[in-house]
């Protein structure tokens, strides 16, 4: 299998036999070992990468709103006060929802930029550790704010290859030492080299007992 | 609320439940639907309220979920443990979801029996359920992140080759380690499952 395969292609197989060769009659698609259920309904243990993005839509961005407004007490903390032109720190959720409705423009983070990105990427595939990465949930950040927000952010297309290819290289890696701990038997692992996503847990799937463990 | 979420959705037992949270998160909510019953001025802000409204009503009834899930799942072990567990100790389950998982239960028998016991010689017909439902995998893998400082966990070999050691656990790292390990850490709040 190849170790670079997105997260979509985990654990869902296809076998297809056609008898004509076309595609047409007699084609059977069968999809293995696939574990994806109804959300919210899949086994304790895992997390969807919907979850992954509801937590991540909590980190704050700097957004510029074209609005004013006060203080607002929110459940979770106060916002505000906001005047136009002024840059106002948000929940990701908040930014998104106004920059759909054009009352802010979007202020990428800082870390959202082409070169140091590329800088990260090649630390990443020179080093066998993991790099720090400069958000936990990098990934889900840059999908939600080049989703929509792509025109406040220069370069989103080259972002966006930068980010997958970092990813990519990291599952890589978590793959090769998860597979080499579950093949020593070891029964603890510290993860020592910066913190891994969130999605990270969600990738590997539930860890059980070393023979079954699945997608390995 | 979102670590005992976190907490709830990964590991493999069912935790404590946390009255006092959800009450707290319920009454918040409450108060502040109220407060926007009242007040239909100022669009935008009713409407950053609602969001936030809805996105934590969200987490709290994912929580709740996640914990109707397990015990669906392990309904007999957990009124089980509920009913030896001793008088101090907090309970694992709230007075709504004892009553659910006994419920269950009675009707879990009530099936077996209507539809397949009854029809079976006289001395096969009772089910242990204890025996037949499986337990959770108190031995699953989970990742955690440490919260406070912990000394000397001790970690139990898996093969017969090696020896147990003693780790310490430091703040802020990230660990993978087997659930049975760190479950009272888990219930102290000394670590956060990821």
């Amino acid at each position: 299998m190849d170790p670079a395969a997105g997260s979509g292609a985990l654990w869902v197989g296809l076998r297809r036999r056609s008898a004509n060769g076309e595609g047409g009659r007699g084609t059977r698609r069968v999809r293995v070992r696939c574990r994806r259920g109804p959300p919210g309904c899949r086994a304790p243990g895992t997390m969807e990468p919907a979850e992954a993005e509801f937590l991540a839509e909590k980190e704050l961005v700097t957004i510029v709103p074209n609005f004013s407004l006060d203080r607002i007490h929110l459940i979770g903390g106060d916002l505000g006060p906001f005047n136009p032109g002024l840059p106002v720190e948000v929940p990701v959720w908040l930014a998104i929802n106004l920059k759909q409705r054009q009352k802010c423009r979007l202020i990428p983070p800082e870390w959202m930029d082409v070169e140091k990105l590329e800088e990260i990427r090649d630390q990443e595939r020179k080093e066998d550790t993991f790099t720090p990465m400069p958000s936990p949930y990098y990934m889900e950040l840059t999908k939600l704010l080049l989703n929509y927000a792509s025109d406040n952010i220069p370069k989103a297309d080259e972002i966006r290859t930068l980010v997958k290819d970092t990813w990519d290289t990291r599952i890589a890696k978590l793959r090769l030492s998860a597979d080499s701990f579950v093949k020593q038997q070891e029964a603890h692992a510290k993860v020592r080299w910066g913190r891994l996503e969130r999605f990270a847990s969600s990738v590997l799937g539930v860890f059980q007992m070393p023979c079954d463990c699945v997608g390995l | 609320m979102e670590q005992a979420w976190l907490n709830e959705k990964f590991a493999p037992e069912l935790l404590e439940s946390k009255p006092e949270i959800i009450e707290c998160v319920v009454e918040q909510l409450d108060h502040m639907d109220a407060n926007l019953k009242r007040a239909k001025k100022g669009d935008l802000k009713v409407s950053v309220h609602h969001m936030e409204i809805e996105r934590i009503r969200y987490v709290l009834s994912s929580y709740l979920r996640c914990r109707l899930v397990k015990i669906e799942k392990f309904f007999p072990h957990v009124l089980e443990k509920e009913k030896s567990r001793a008088e101090g100790e907090p309970s694992i389950l709230s007075p709504e979801e004892f009553a659910f998982a006994k419920e269950y239960m009675a009707n879990t028998e009530t099936y077996l029996k209507n539809v397949a016991l009854k029809h079976m010689p006289p001395n096969l017909q009772k089910v242990s359920l204890l025996k037949s439902v499986p337990k959770p995998n108190l031995d699953s893998f989970v990742f955690l992140r440490v919260l406070e400082r912990q000394e000397n966990i001790l970690v139990e070999p898996e093969t017969d080759e090696q020896r147990e050691y003693t780790i310490d656990l430091e703040e802020g790292s990230q660990h993978l380690i087997r659930y049975k390990t760190i479950a009272p850490l888990v219930a102290s709040g000394a670590v956060q499952l990821i």
